[in-house]
Parts: structure tokens; sequence; C-alpha cells
């Protein structure tokens, strides 16, 4: 059993061409991905990265079988991209672009309602199955195959919870960065049902930030449950001065909402061990499986 | 605002006591409100010049007055609760009517980022003290949720305003200012739209006395008009600097100095800092990029401020970031002006052990960290210690010649 991918999963790329797309399924093929496909309209028929490029995402899916897609095309265009990969009957797409405005994400998380496709993202690293293939922007060679789900609003963070993880031994079954932009798919929460409900993950690792309240709702949800794996959170921003910007619009702390101290505070009486240093999560994660 | 109805309170800018007693008279009949125009909030809070007795909002009842104040104000620095400590300077005041409101509301549109849509949140409790009244009282706010249309139903404003207790002579107002204030959101690519406070007057007409508006950066290429607005000529000269190059900036009050790559990274690395004792002097993100020479005004950026007595590098390189790019920009920039601090690196990822054999032959004062949390040591022991002897060789011609081999061998 793995998170949202596994060894069958085909994946196509839109925005295969671009530069952006064309590096990081470069990395991905070399280690193993299955990237079976790519889609850039006006140059379907040709092939790219030794795979074939349709014009649209209904034809990819006719001839590969596709069941996930990785989005890199340009932000005035990323939303479309979401939309037409749904409905195309894409069960997973991960959009690693950045920039998309928010009103137009108003408008694909509307309408995905509608759909049964999962959305990782936007602004998002992607999502990492060690042993099964990276979709997104996450680099080779730091994962180790293991027990740690790791989920993450921070893309750089991510690597830094993956890193310790790996040097301490423990690994990971799973990392998912969520994108840091406000109005995104994947919530924390649901994240962390696919961690519970997974064998191969032994403990997850919660990396958030200031701003929002996806830290609070995952609190909410790990208190309905009646068994729970161990929970290592880091909530990064603690010591950012309130009311002032540190970067993206999710950050922005509104109205004495979403702070690290009220963060904190929900995450630790559900029961979570919060570290106050990003330095401490693999240590803690290990203490906490009395490794 | 005003182009789309909405009711603005009439006032004007002054840049002088002179222009100040113009706008007073020309206002009519007192008594007047001056404020301080700077770009952050608390100004009510906020102190000028160091001084106890002036506020960065104050009222007079004489046109005398409002010259005064205007000229206690003009050319000094304004502290409140969200500037640095050394505030922003004050170059011009707004003089307006003093309304005399029976009711202050508080009312904004901005992204309800786990509902996915905008949402109109309103209280009574209006002022500049709203942040902490609804902290203290969350049931305070009404919330309504306004989904993904172009246009809500004059409905929704009504529901706020039952809820809200607004008299039956405002609710009609009210509820058609909801629907503008969405309709502006929308066609100008919003993120926060926010009067506070919002007065009602005794015949129940409406009239907003400030109002904050954020433009979603991400939408600016399709708001040409609100791009315009959105620049700011006062921000101090760094600021600027890291606006222009698209770098996340927050200039701190420490003495340590960062350089990041990621917005998470970044405040995790003063969170590290801060946890350990030491004091960031700056908050600052460089995105992704691939050119070294904007790299290079990354760390001239952050070696500008004279405050600085150490500097940490923590890049994890992924996607386009590269860390041999972050190392051939520290060296660029220590060719333009000598680094003459004690420098962290933490570099892992993508190309990282290449970065790592290019600064060691630099001769610059640089300690590598395997990991944050001795990185964060390492650099708070740089600051706190007397500073090394200035390196008296010059290396230039050297580095230039690295840096061109470097352009032209392999990338691993």
């Amino acid at each position: 059993m793995s998170i949202l991918v596994d060894e069958s999963t085909r994946v196509i790329c839109q925005g295969i061409t671009g530069r952006q797309g064309t590096f990081h399924c470069e990395r991905a093929l070399a280690s193993g991905t299955q990237i079976v496909g790519g889609v850039r309209q006006g140059k379907g028929g040709t092939s790219h990265l030794g795979v074939p490029v349709f014009d649209t995402v209904a034809e990819a899916i006719e001839v590969t079988q596709a069941s996930a897609s990785v989005i890199f095309v340009p932000p005035a265009n990323a939303a479309e991209a979401i939309i037409e990969a749904a409905d195309a009957g894409i069960a997973l797409v991960v959009c690693v672009t950045e920039r998309i405005p928010v009103l137009d994400m108003v408008r694909v998380r509307a309408h995905l309602k509608e759909s049964n496709t999962v959305l990782v993202g936007p602004n998002s690293p992607g999502l990492a199955v060690p042993g099964v293939g990276t979709l997104g922007i996450m680099p080779q060679g730091i994962f180790l195959p293991g027990a740690i789900g790791i989920v993450s609003r921070s893309s750089t963070l991510t690597y830094e919870a993956v890193d310790q993880t790996t040097r301490n031994g423990l690994g990971q079954s799973a990392c998912i960065g969520i994108g840091a932009d406000p109005v995104g798919g994947i919530s924390v929460s649901q994240c962390l049902q696919l961690f519970m409900d997974d064998d191969q993950t032994q403990g997850v690792a919660l990396i958030g930030e200031v701003g929002g309240r996806a830290e609070e709702n995952a609190a909410e949800f790990l208190s309905t449950l009646s068994s729970v794996k161990p929970v290592v959170a880091y909530i990064a921003g603690q010591t950012v001065p309130e009311g002032r910007r540190m970067g993206h619009a999710g950050t922005i702390v509104h109205y004495g909402l979403g702070t690290a101290r009220t963060k904190i505070k929900a995450l630790q009486d559900a029961g979570v061990r919060v570290v106050s240093s990003p330095v401490e999560i693999g240590s803690a994660m290990a203490e906490s499986l009395g490794r | 605002m005003r182009e789309q109805g909405i009711p603005v309170l009439e006032g004007i800018v002054a840049t002088s006591e002179q222009r100040a007693l113009d706008a007073a008279r020309e206002l009519g009949e007192g008594p007047w409100v001056i404020k301080a125009q700077i770009h952050a909030g608390g100004r009510a809070e906020g102190h000028v010049g160091g001084s106890e007795d002036l506020r960065g909002i104050e009222f007079s009842n004489t046109v005398l007055g409002v010259g005064q104040t205007a000229a206690r104000m003009l050319g000094n620095s304004l502290v409140t609760p969200q500037t640095t400590r050394q505030g922003e300077t004050i170059n011009a005041v707004y003089i307006e009517p003093e309304i005399r409101s029976e009711l202050q509301i508080f009312l904004a549109i901005l992204i309800d980022g786990e509902r996915g849509e905008p949402v109109c949140l309103a209280s009574v409790k209006g002022g500049s003290q709203v942040e902490r009244d609804i902290f203290d009282d969350p049931n305070s706010l009404v919330r309504a949720p306004l989904g993904a249309t172009n246009q809500i139903a004059l409905s929704v404003g009504h529901e706020v305003a039952s809820q809200l207790g607004l008299s039956s002579s405002s609710i009609g107002a009210f509820a058609e200012l909801v629907q503008q204030l969405h309709g502006l959101f929308v066609a100008r690519d919003l993120s926060l739209i926010e009067i506070n406070p919002l007065a009602i007057r005794s015949n129940g007409s409406l009239v907003a006395l400030d109002a904050r508006v954020t433009v979603d950066d991400n939408a600016l290429y399709r708001q040409p008009a609100m791009g315009a607005l959105a620049s700011r000529g006062d921000q101090s000269g760094a600021e600027e600097r890291a606006a222009k190059n698209g770098f996340n900036f927050i200039p701190l009050d420490g003495n340590v100095g960062t350089l990041s790559s990621g917005a998470g990274l970044a405040m995790a690395t003063l969170d590290a800092i801060t946890h350990l004792g030491g004091r960031p002097a700056n908050f600052l993100d460089v995105p992704p990029v691939l050119e070294v020479s904007r790299v290079k005004e990354a760390f001239l950026l952050v070696l500008s401020d004279p405050g600085i007595k150490s500097l940490i590098v923590n890049v994890f390189g992924a996607g386009i970031m590269r860390c041999d790019t972050i190392a051939d920009g520290l060296l660029l920039a220590h060719l333009e002006q000598p680094v003459s601090i004690p420098l962290v690196m933490r570099l892992a990822g993508t190309n990282a052990p290449l970065a790592l054999s290019r600064l060691e032959r630099s001769g610059l004062d640089i300690q590598f960290a395997p990991n944050l949390a001795a990185g964060a040591q390492m650099v708070i022991d740089a600051a706190d210690s007397p500073p090394a002897p200035r390196h008296t060789y010059s290396i230039a011609g050297r580095l230039a010649q690295w840096i061109t081999r470097a352009k032209e061998g392999p990338r691993s």
C-alpha cells in the first residue's frame, strides 16, 4: 500500500516542454518515476524526453492510460490546466505552478467539488514516495524508503524534514508538500488521514507555518481519532513579528487567528509533540517512536 | 472606492503646514482629524518622533491646531506596533472632517483559505482596537461565506446587517455596500478589502472613515492600474531594492544577518537563531533563480546593513535553485564589495558539494555547517566574538578566474 501513487501509477506532465517541466521530468524519469507522456497544446504528435506529447489531457489519457498529472504551466493558464485534467478524469493532479491568482483558485476549488480528483498544490514542491517516484520538484537523492509520513506547507522545510529523517535512518513512507497558497487542494487533515490509514507509515511529521487555520483544523481532526500514530509538528514563524508579511499570502497573520501560539496550543491539546526549533524534527520523531 | 459609488469621507493630503491649514479651511467646519500617512497600521497607538503626547492620528477643534499638529508630524518618524523600532518617516498627512457617529462598524472581505472562497467579516466593535476586541470575543464577529460568484445577492448583506443588529434605516445601504465591496474585490483581484471604521450616522447613512485594500500580487499582470497604486515611494532603500529584485525582505533589529531560499526555510532560520538566544537582523527569502546576478544582489542587500556582525546562508538546493548559484553569487558580491564579517554556510541539496569546493578556495572567512542546528549556533557565536582581522590580500583576480572557469565547466 502506498500514498496517492504506487508502482503502477502512470504519470503525464502538463507543460512538459517548458524549461521547468523539462528539467524536473528529466530528473524524475532518471530516478524511475513512470512518466508516460506530456501535454502541450500545439505540440501534439511530437515527442520530448523520449515520451509522446499530446495536445490535450484527454488524448494523453486515451493513449497512455495515465491517472496522474503534474502541472508546470505558467500561472495565467494553470487554473485552466487543473480544470482540464479534472474534467478528463485524472485522479491525482500535482500543481507545481506558483503565483496563480487566488480568485482563479477559488474557481478551481468550486469546480473540484463536483469531481473526485485529488489536487496537491498549487505552489507545491509536489509529492514523493521513496522507491516509487517523485511528482514535482523535490530534489532526488535525499529520500530513504521508510516509516515517516511528512506533510508540509513549506517547500524548503519539507526537504529539511526529509534530510533529518534520512540521516537518522527512519526514512519516509511519503512526503507531501501541500503548497503555501491560501487556497489549495488537499489539506493537512486529509494528508494525516492518508498516513493514519497507511500500513507503512509509523509516525507523521507535520510542518506548518503561521497564518491560516490548517494546523488548528488538523488538531481538531486528530482529536476525533480513537488511535493515533505519533505526530511531531514544527510551526515555522514562531519568532515572526505579528502583522508582518513573510513571503506569501499564506503567512499573513490576520485578526489574532492563526498565530504560532494558537496553532501550538491546539496541536499540543490534541497530543501532538510540537518542537520549538526546526532542527529537532528528526530527533523528536525518533524519540516518539522509541528509537 | 469612490468610483464604485462607495461612500467615503472627503479629505485632503497635505505635505506642509501651510497646505494643512488650507485643507482644514477648505473642508469647512471642524473639528478635524489629522492622520499621518505611512504604510503601516496601528497609527492611533503609535508615537511620533518619540513623543508621548503625539499619536499618528490626532484631533483638532481649530484650524490653527490642524496646522500645528501637521507641522509636528511632517518629517518626523512614526513608530507603531507594526513598524520597526525606527518607524516610518511621515511625508504627508491626511486632513478630514471628524465624524461623530452613532456606531462604528468593522467590515472586511478577504479570502478564507480553508473554505476556498471569499468571506465577509463584520463586527460592531469597529475602530483601532478591533483586532484585540475580536480576539477577546470571537463571537462578536459575523462571518458570511460569499462563494465563487462574480456578484453576490443583496440578501447576503441583509443577513450580515441583521446579525450585527443594525437599525432598519441602515440595513438597505449596508447590504448595497457589501455587494459593491464584493464587486470591487472580484473585479480588481483583491485579497483584502477592509473598512474600519464604517460610521453610521444618526440618520442611518454610511460613511467609510478608513479603508485598506490589498491587491493579490499574483494577479498584478492583469490589474495594471492596481500595480501603480501598490507601488510604495516610502520604503526604506533596502526594502525598495529587495522589492525590485523580487526578494521577500524584512529588516529586523538584531545583529545576525540571514539569507535563505524559500519563505518556510527563511522563517525556520529565524526561529532556530532566536531559539538559541540570537537576534536576527533580517528576514530574507531569495526566490529560486537561475541568475547569479540576482543572488549577488541578495548578498549585497543583506550585507549593506551596518548592524550585522555575522551572516548565515541557509539554502536547500532544489528545483531551479542550485547551491553553486548561491556560491557564485556570494563570490561576485565579494568582488564588488569585500565581505569582512564571518559567514556561516549551510548548503544542502542540489550541487552542494560543488558549491562547497568553490567556497573553500575563496579565502573568505567561512564556516561550513553540517545542519541548521550547528549553523545557528555558529553564526550566533560569530556575531558575539570580536571581529577577525580583515583579509588584506587581494583575491579578486583569482575569484574572477574561478567563476569564469566554473561557467564554462560541466554542471553536475
